[in-house]
């Protein structure tokens, strides 16, 4: 009998502690209405020239980061970047800790199903990275196929090399990608063209590695949290912004191709 | 370019301290609860302290980082740790809650280390349950776990990497901002490598500092 009693005890007090943690869940804030009760928008960001970096005195620059910075003026609150890892993105937005992921995030499925999306602004492409001492036997995207891979684990990268069918290694980050090629230990990585054109080549501890072949076309976009009104806010905000002819101001600032901007409508 | 790694990494190294500082102001008291309560002769209680301490140690301290950090926004309505140096205050608690922890097994072993004769001396004496432990255990617990101590005070300082799981910005987080791309340098591999030093320097330090204090504490060598 006594046994029965305790066992009876605990169920009650777990019983009372999940009650506790879903009585006080979310009232029916919509996402604008939080994020402006609150003042800021939080926006999670990495290093990632030329669309969020730091200029020399410290405040955040870039492509997306101006961008960010005038959608926060156009709802009335302050905008605030917080470096993220890039692996807890989804997580980062679901608990709070960010408002919005805007950082060259390509659109993917994977990503759709983590959060929601706005209209793609900008083009990318997956780019294949060799040693320069080999890249002119790779030249097309056939010739590639039989290379042993490095990928950022979960990326648009690692799509693309998978659906060429080719052997790969996921690895932590883009970058551990390219440190793979230049030890050897891969014969090749694939990272965003907008990350190559800044990260390889001369000048850089990537010298010796270059970039050849093009593997796919993809879209940036910027996520929110599953069912945030904050989608439609953008959207609107990026058409106004294009139509001012200001978003292609801003990307000739930060040497982005005109090309590469997408037409808002 | 070396003056503004240096600077970055600076940067990070300080934060490193502030999280090790912060962790062992923390973790060292709480630590002498836990083993109180791990010790204690109330059944409820000891069962208590040693299910929380099997959970601790037996789940990796990243895990327990995410959890601390993401968790509480999924369920509430704000994520409290959403204030100035919110994650640095989370990537403490869980580091004081992990380290005291381990902490509090040392401590058990070395208070259970000291002969009951010692005590049974001090009831002899007259003197107060209190001051047994005070003067008579306490201060020999303390040299008895001198060494084991250091082991985690040392491991403690590499540990404090794996706080850039919930992007708190520390030292390994410095150096690897260059790879990535950061004020205004990319591709550069050196300031990652470049990370060991501090951490070898510092944990030089801490081997100097914890060998003085075993020489200091050989007094009571019985």
């Amino acid at each position: 009998m006594k046994a029965v009693r305790k066992v009876l005890c605990v169920v009650l007090v777990l019983l009372m502690a999940v009650a506790c943690f879903t009585g006080c869940k979310k009232e029916n804030k919509s996402d604008k209405e939080y994020v402006q009760e609150k003042g800021v928008l939080v926006v999670g960001i990495t290093d990632f020239a030329p669309m969020d970096y730091q200029d020399e005195d410290g405040n955040w620059i870039g492509f997306d980061a101006d961008l960010a910075k005038a959608f926060a003026k156009k709802l009335g609150v302050k905008v605030e970047f917080q470096l993220i890892d890039w692996d807890n993105k989804a997580f980062e937005l679901e608990g709070k800790a960010i408002d919005v992921v805007w950082n060259g995030m390509t659109i993917t499925d994977k990503v759709k199903a983590a959060m929601d999306c706005s209209n793609p602004y900008c083009n990318n492409q997956q780019m294949v990275i060799v040693k320069k001492s080999v890249a002119d036997q790779y030249t097309t995207k056939d010739s590639v196929k039989g290379l042993k891979f490095a990928v950022e684990e979960g990326s648009a990268g690692q799509e693309q090399v998978e659906a060429l069918g080719a052997e790969f290694t996921p690895v932590a980050d883009q970058t551990a990608a390219l440190l793979e090629v230049k030890a050897g230990t891969a014969d090749a990585a694939v990272i965003d063209s907008l990350m190559a054109a800044a990260t390889v080549g001369e000048g850089t501890d990537y010298a010796d590695l270059m970039y050849t072949v093009g593997l796919n076309d993809e879209q940036y976009g910027v996520g929110f949290r599953k069912g945030s009104d904050l989608v439609d806010e953008l959207n609107a905000f990026f058409k106004e912004y294009y139509e001012s002819g200001e978003m292609l101001k801003l990307a000739k600032k930060y040497k982005i191709v005109e090309s590469a901007i997408i037409e808002q409508k | 370019m070396f003056m503004t790694v240096i600077r970055s990494l600076n940067e990070g190294f300080l934060e490193t301290l502030k999280l090790f500082a912060v962790t062992l102001l923390g973790a060292l008291p709480l630590g002498l609860v836990i083993s109180f309560g791990s010790m204690s002769r109330f059944t409820p209680l000891r069962w208590f302290t040693r299910t929380v301490v099997w959970v601790v140690r037996g789940t990796p301290l990243m895990l327990q980082l995410i959890i601390l950090f993401y968790v509480p926004g999924f369920v509430l309505d704000s994520n409290p740790w959403a204030i100035e140096n919110g994650r640095f205050w989370a990537a403490a608690v869980a580091f004081i809650l992990n380290y005291a922890c381990y902490f509090s097994e040392i401590y058990r072993g070395g208070i259970q280390g000291v002969p009951v004769g010692q005590q049974e001396a001090g009831q002899v004496l007259g003197m107060t349950k209190r001051q047994i432990f005070f003067k008579v255990t306490l201060l020999q617990m303390i040299k008895r776990i001198v060494p084991p101590m250091s082991n985690e005070v040392i491991t403690l300082v590499k540990d404090t990497a794996i706080a850039r799981i919930i992007a708190w910005q520390e030292l390994i987080y410095a150096g690897y901002a260059f790879l990535k791309g950061s004020h205004g340098y990319a591709g550069l591999m050196w300031p990652l490598f470049f990370t060991g030093l501090y951490y070898l320097a510092f944990s030089g330090v801490l081997t100097l500092f914890f060998g003085w204090l075993e020489k200091k504490m050989s007094y009571f060598r019985s």
